[in-house]
């Protein structure tokens, strides 16, 4: 009977995974949320062996077994990988555009894969049409950091046919190139760059943008607790869905970086109400988003 | 945290139809699940948005609301508060003189505005001892304005009492808005010469402007005889605003203010007796207003805040101005007699060559004595200072707690005490003072995604002028989010002020030149007190109105209709002689106002407003402020490469039997100067009407007037 269903299993499973393999996270720390997520994957993939290793317990990259599958976690595991080129490819998760600008400028290793964590620009404005059709002037301050960004978006936004109006905010103490954005502009979008968008800037731009009745889109998930009005995100489920597709493939198929396919909206009900829009409804809002996703 | 299990999201595989299995619904942010979750980035953030601090969307707001913001403040080029308040329907504009403008909204009385409540950050700037608002003397230049919001219609729930026929509640810009440098010249024609310059900066936890801004015009030009009309106002301003976080959940506000400026007055007094000549030649103020407010925000939870907000002001107005008349005005017996019998005495004093008798013995007595006075030297001319001035004094504590009780219901409450003082010789023989104190709470109920329920009562209590418990109900349906419809009942008290009520009138005459009775003062005859017995003014208001907000135009239209009643007003104008006070008068008013606002385009904005008012009032008086037809339209655009300009139509059929019509034309260019910002802008205000301006007295030279300003940031 076991047997029986053993060779069922095997007939149903991908062509990719018919092989075992070796899966190392590898992360600064262990703390809840990795176990949580090392759990999920396991589950995720009970014929492959998923484990956990902080960055201090492993040796250098070249000294693992090459067809180990490596998954970076953080900011650590990705500096480990990146001592050497020598050693097994990885996917490297939870590094944003902004933070790979500027710890790997336009380089883009061969064995690296960066997962992008921050939200695509592209499809954050596709939510900004869908939340606020009749807003036609984007507003997105951009500091030093994420200037790199402004081109691509640009280009997005023309092809929704929407205006991004862009405003340099390099001294954030001085809040004039905010208000003078709030001035030119129907919305604010956020790109997710920590420089601008973190727990000191959070209070002056969402208390500025609501006081001229207008509304944040982005730049995560985190900021729509603060105050924003939507964001699209991609949570532990997403990434699982994204893996395991991944990790079906050699890892020679993998790509340089990628935005995660698997998304959901959150919106902030009050923030809505307050600014007299329609309930988001985030089911409907990820679907209409969906449909106008280029190709998957 | 219920609010936060509603932020779900729907896993979707984009691209191709959703699987149903991979319509997951997560829980974000809010739940255990979500606290571990490695890929959403918490990053501590406080909850800034809270429901404590969003107020309720336009079409949800309970009562007509204007809201006037900088972009309308600056395309409109004004230079004080009241030209702006052209710009929101049902408010009547007058002036007593070019420096003396009043403001009521739907009309009342030419010469006073004393039922609207005028807040500056929450402190209110309405004079207490002498129910006005003394709109060229607030100290606050409109370059510090960020937006004024106008509450249409009574809410003393919200704002205290006095919130009778409307609220101007002017915001200033916040000082983390003001970083930089900014100066700004304004010239033109009438004497326009005003100046201002502010500099903000920011530090690591605060933020604080500084502006300094002076005012100078020559009001208007010629009277009805055609004389020069002495209305010009000169004036100087510093304002000092500064905010600090204190902790995450707590931040201080506080705000110092000054004004010194004169206004000049025309000399008015005519001599009550015959054969008098000498006279002065001005009765010029000296008006000096100093504020002083701290404010302590505290956010318990992202559902409970507080604040804790005391102010100090004062009022200084000195006015001192010569006048003559008759030796005979210091005469005791015409004090007397003025006391037995006004009117008869007002007829001896004017006939005092030959004065009328009188049949009652006391009187005809007293009648003989002045005659005889009269003739032996009292019809001598003598000269004095006559000093008005007065000082009022306030400060102000009040404690506001909103409370989110779930996430349809919320509950605003609080306590506020004032204590006023009045000092002025001439006003109150001396000085007066009020402690006032009151309790108040409005609750907010979403019964639904259609309905909101909003009710709420104030309690008050005046030493002077006793207690009153005041309710307001409105309902709003919502038919969309952005559309909706609202009924409104409110009731509002005005407080007597102390003028009205306790008014102690006399003139002590000072330096008589020639000494009276071998005085340098004497006390002039006419005396009047106030009733010390009046009741409040009751305010019974309905309204029915839609606020909607058409996207895909980008364009919100508020409609009303109005029914106002005032009950036991005090309408007897302030003048000493046989002042009168009662609460003998009442008052409707009736009509429609709309206002629509339009943004065709990224270039041009449309905005209209219209109010027709049907006042009918028992003292004829309080009906003259209230134009039938009245409103503004306004065209704004953006002519690209820095070009801007603002056409804006004023207009009211008859306010006092004066009809108004004005256009004005305001072209800007914005240039960029070395990484500065240059604003070059000329207004061009033309008078379509040859009438004159309120009252007969107020009369320009020309129908057109233009001004140029200059304005640099950096």
């Amino acid at each position: 009977m076991l047997r029986l269903l053993r060779l069922l299993l095997l007939c149903l499973w991908p062509m990719g995974a018919l092989s075992a393999s070796e899966i190392l996270l590898v992360g600064a720390e262990d703390q809840p949320g990795v176990r949580s997520f090392v759990a999920a994957l396991e589950v995720r993939r009970p014929h492959d062996h998923v484990r956990f290793q902080t960055v201090a317990q492993l040796p250098r990259p070249a000294l693992l077994k090459p067809d180990t599958r490596l998954i970076l976690l953080d900011n650590a595991a990705l500096d480990w990988r990146m001592g050497e080129t020598a050693g097994p490819a990885a996917l490297a998760m939870r590094v944003s555009r902004v933070q790979a600008e500027q710890r790997l400028g336009k380089s883009r290793p061969s064995y690296l894969s960066l997962l992008w964590s921050d939200p695509p620009l592209p499809r954050q404005l596709r939510l900004t049409r869908y939340l606020l059709p009749q807003a036609r002037r984007i507003g997105v301050l951009y500091g030093p950091g994420s200037r790199f960004l402004i081109d691509e978006l640009r280009q997005a936004a023309r092809g929704l046919g929407l205006e991004i109006v862009a405003q340099d905010w390099a001294d954030l103490r001085d809040s004039r190139p905010l208000q003078h954005l709030l001035g030119s502009s129907d919305v604010l979008l956020g790109i997710d760059d920590p420089d601008l968008y973190n727990s000191k800037t959070a209070k002056n731009v969402l208390l500025s943008s609501y006081g001229r009745q207008m509304a944040l889109i982005g730049p995560n998930a985190g900021f729509v607790r603060a105050g924003a009005l939507a964001s699209t995100y991609s949570d532990q489920d997403d990434w699982l869905a994204v893996l395991d597709d991944l990790l079906d493939q050699p890892p020679t198929h993998w790509p340089r970086s990628l935005y995660p396919k698997h998304y959901g909206v959150s919106g902030n009900q009050q923030v809505a109400r307050a600014l007299g829009l329609e309930p988001i409804d985030p089911n409907a809002a990820a679907l209409a988003l969906a449909e106008g996703e280029s190709t998957p | 945290m219920p609010g936060l299990s509603r932020k779900q999201g729907r896993h979707v595989f984009p691209g191709t139809p959703p699987a149903p299995r991979l319509l997951l619904l997560t829980v974000l942010l809010g739940g255990s699940a979500m606290a571990d979750d490695l890929f959403i980035d918490n990053q501590n953030l406080p909850q800034v948005l809270t429901a404590t601090r969003l107020k309720q969307s336009p079409a949800a707001v309970p009562g007509s609301m204007t809201v006037l913001d900088s972009e309308l403040i600056r395309a409109s080029g004004a230079r004080d508060i009241p030209e702006l308040l052209r710009l929101v329907p049902g408010m009547m504009i007058g002036y007593g003189a070019g420096n003396q403008p009043t403001v009521n909204y739907h009309g009342s009385n030419v010469n006073d505005a004393r039922r609207m409540q005028v807040l500056i950050d929450g402190r209110s700037v309405y004079r207490a001892g002498l129910a006005t608002v003394d709109w060229s003397d607030i100290p606050l230049a409109i370059e510090d304005i960020e937006r004024i919001e106008v509450f249409r219609g009574p809410n003393t729930v919200s704002y205290g009492a006095n919130a009778l026929m409307a609220v101007v509640n002017i915001l200033t810009r916040s000082p983390a808005d003001s970083h930089g440098t900014r100066l700004k010249i304004t010239q033109g024609q009438d004497g326009i010469n005003d100046f201002y310059a502010s500099q903000g900066l920011g530090w690591e936890g605060g933020d604080l402007r500084l502006s300094m801004s002076g005012m100078q015009d020559d009001g208007f030009d010629k009277n009805q005889y055609g004389q020069d009309y002495r209305d010009s106002r000169r004036l100087t301003r510093f304002n000092l605003s500064a905010s600090h976080t204190l902790a995450p959940d707590q931040t201080l506000e506080w705000q110092l203010a000054a004004k010194e400026g004169s206004n000049q007055r025309p000399y008015t007094y005519t001599p009550v007796f015959p054969f008098v000549t000498g006279r002065g030649d001005n009765a010029d103020l000296n008006a000096k207003d100093y504020a002083g407010s701290v404010r302590w925000n505290i956010d318990f939870s992202p559902e409970h805040s507080l604040y804790v907000q005391g102010s100090a002001q004062q009022f200084d107005r000195q006015q001192v101005w010569r006048a003559c008349d008759a030796t005979l005005a210091f005469s005791p017996e015409l004090t007397r007699l003025w006391q037995l019998n006004p009117d008869y005495a007002e007829q001896v004093a004017r006939n005092a060559n030959n004065p009328p008798n009188n049949s009652d013995p006391v009187l005809q007595g007293l009648r003989n004595q002045i005659k005889s006075q009269w003739d032996s030297g009292g019809n001598r001319e003598v000269c004095g200072d006559v000093d008005q001035s007065t000082r009022e004094t306030r400060y102000d504590l009040e404690i506001q707690d909103t409370l989110s009780l779930t996430d349809t219901l919320r509950l605003l409450s609080g306590f506020n005490y004032r204590y006023d003082r009045a000092d002025s010789q001439t006003y109150f023989n001396g000085s007066l003072d009020d402690r006032t104190w009151r309790l108040f709470g409005q609750l907010e109920w979403r019964a639904d995604e259609h309905w909101i329920l909003q009710g709420g009562a104030m309690f008050e209590d005046s030493e002077l002028s006793g207690s009153s418990l005041t309710p307001r109900v409105a309902v709003n349906y919502l038919i969309t989010p952005r559309h909706g419809l609202r009924a409104v009942y409110s009731e509002a008290v005005r407080s007597p002020d102390m003028f009205e009520n306790n008014v102690n009138w006399s003139y002590t005459v000072k330096n008589l030149t020639p000494n009276v009775l071998g005085l340098h003062n004497g006390e002039y005859f006419v005396k009047t007190r106030g009733p010390g017995n009046l009741d409040q003014e009751r305010m019974r208001s309905r309204e029915l109105g839609y606020n909607g907000y058409f996207a895909d135009l980008d364009l919100s239209l508020d409609v009303k209709l109005f029914y106002d009643e005032i009950t036991g007003m005090i309408s007897e104008p302030l003048k000493n002689n046989q002042y009168i006070a009662s609460n003998a008068n009442k008052a409707r008013f009736s009509g429609t106002e709309t206002q629509l606002d339009w943004r065709l385009g990224m270039r041009d904005r449309l905005r209209l407003t219209y109010a027709y008012v049907d006042a009918w009032a028992s003292n004829p008086d309080d009906r003259r402020l209230s134009a039938r037809n009245s409103g503004s339209a306004g065209w704004m655009r953006d002519w690209g490469q820095g070009w801007s300009s603002a056409l804006f139509y004023y207009g009211d059929d008859a306010l006092n039997q004066y009809r108004y019509e004005r256009v004005d034309l305001r072209v800007a260019k914005r240039l960029r100067v070395y990484g500065s910002s240059l604003e070059l802008a000329a207004l061009w205000q033309q008078r379509l009407d040859d009438q004159p301006t309120t009252v007969e007295q107020n009369r320009y030279d020309s129908r057109h007037r233009l001004s140029f300003s200059a304005e640099l940031e950096f």
